[in-house]
């Protein structure tokens, strides 16, 4: 493939590699992984529907997806039924591609990666999303941070009704989007893996946040870097340097 | 003309109290504005769930519970456990809990420290003066301090510190605390208010 072809795609990448990287500082403040799984799958299970459906894949992706999330806001069980709601997505992706042909497809680029293909369409969403951020950035770093205090109870103010919806809306598009663009498992290796290996090495928030976008644009470019040359799909390379990357932080901080 | 009586911080009266159900009451009782109050009584009397049904983290199922208008309580908690790793500072919790920071030498030494790797003295300490001063700017009288179990945690290397930050509360400031620690008690100087004297009062 020409360079200047792969130049949308890298710069999508990196966009939605930076937002997945904020995205998993927050979540892994919250304790809230398993939702990360649970939104990421059926975010999956949205992009093969519209597959067979002949849908836009965003829209019915970011759909699912917000509906999933919707569902495990109510629930305070932050692990079972997460996990349970991820099996089932993963149980509904495998019969739509057992059943249907354009399924199987979809879910193998899904389970994949797309980057390589990843368009105009892909890059101008990895740019709004990219704005969208810079603009959220103050709203969801005091709801990540207000998110820490429970039992204990300030006399400030807590964030406002819509900014957490904002955040939960933030978090859905980044996840889909990231999904969408990178593959899901690389996706999911970029939203949990750095903040865990940035937590470690981090002295403070600030550091978290810094940290993490750190590792996870450094393996972002270790795996372009591998993959391209080698001719192997780009998310399974990706996760493997993402789980070499966080467990090297890990091991870094247990010598320091 | 003798000064109008300052109305009460808190007013209850057969209030039940409880999470999905009622747990206690009836309570009746009156606390008033700039009270330093030591609630005690054995445990599971319903000290905790008080301080937690002022703060809306426990459910009011009948009666009257007031809380006067304009009033901000802040809350330490009894335990509050850290996960590991928690990437956080002294100071990103100071700023969680809309605190300033304070002149107390001690807890400016831990503004630089990670939370996970203070000892449990330090982490009540800091708890402690961030509740003590969060939005320290509202008007003193609109400010409700609870502490539940404050002293627990604390080893004599901080112990004096605590009192120390407790007694710098500004006297229009509303105090209440609950402990089963009478030395702890007697250090603050407060009233003893057993919260059973309270309860079916109605």
């Amino acid at each position: 493939m020409p360079g200047d072809l792969l130049l949308t795609p890298f710069i999508a990448g990196v966009l939605v590699t930076m937002v997945l990287a904020l995205a998993g500082a927050g979540l892994f403040l919250r304790g809230s992984v398993w939702q990360a799984l649970a939104l990421g799958q059926w975010a999956a299970v949205g992009g093969v529907l519209a597959s067979v459906l002949h849908w836009p894949v965003l829209p019915v992706a970011l759909l699912l997806g917000g509906g999933i999330m919707v569902l495990l806001q109510r629930s305070r069980d932050r692990e079972r039924l997460p996990l349970a709601v991820f099996l089932a997505g993963l149980a509904a992706v495998t019969l739509l591609a057992a059943n249907f042909a354009q399924a199987s497809l979809a879910a193998a680029a899904w389970a994949e990666g797309q980057l390589y293909f990843a368009g105009p369409n892909e890059l101008w969403a990895a740019i709004g999303l990219s704005l969208l951020t810079v603009l959220m950035v103050p709203v969801l770093l005091r709801v990540w941070l207000h998110a820490q205090i429970a039992p204990d109870v300030s006399a400030a103010s807590r964030p406002a009704v819509w900014q957490h919806l904002g955040e939960i809306a933030w978090l859905v598009a980044a996840i889909v989007l990231g999904s969408m663009v990178l593959g899901l498992p690389a996706a999911l290796a970029t939203l949990l893996l750095p903040a865990w290996g940035a937590a470690w090495l981090a002295r403070n928030f600030t550091g978290l946040v810094l940290w993490t976008q750190g590792i996870a644009l450094f393996g972002f470019l270790v795996a372009w870097t591998i993959s391209l040359p080698l001719d192997q799909p780009f998310a399974p390379v990706l996760v493997l340097v993402n789980v070499m990357l966080a467990l090297g932080a890990r091991l870094a901080a247990m010598l320091r | 003309m003798p000064p109008e009586p300052v109305p009460p911080i808190l007013h209850t009266q057969s209030a039940l109290l409880g999470f999905d159900r009622p747990v206690i009451g009836p309570l009746s009782l009156e606390i008033p504005a700039g009270a330093r109050w030591a609630l005690t009584g054995p445990n599971g009397v319903g000290k905790s769930l008080l301080l937690k049904a002022i703060t809306g983290q426990a459910r009011v199922h009948g009666g009257r519970f007031e809380l006067a208008p304009r009033t901000h309580p802040s809350l330490l908690a009894q335990d509050h456990a850290r996960p590991q790793p928690w990437p956080l500072s002294g100071d990103d919790w100071l700023r969680a809990m809309g605190a300033r920071v304070p002149e107390h030498e001690g807890v400016r030494a831990l503004l630089n420290r990670r939370l996970d790797r203070l000892s449990g003295g330090q982490w009540q300490l800091l708890r402690l003066a961030a509740v003590l001063t969060s939005r320290e700017e509202y008007p003193s009288a609109q400010r409700l301090i609870l502490l539940d179990e404050p002293a627990n945690h604390l080893d004599a290397e901080v112990r004096a510190d605590a009192v120390e930050l407790i007694k710098a509360v500004p006297a229009e400031t509303t105090l209440l605390i609950t402990s089963h620690d009478d030395e702890f008690l007697q250090a603050l100087g407060l009233e003893n208010h057993p919260l059973a004297e309270y309860l079916d009062a109605g």
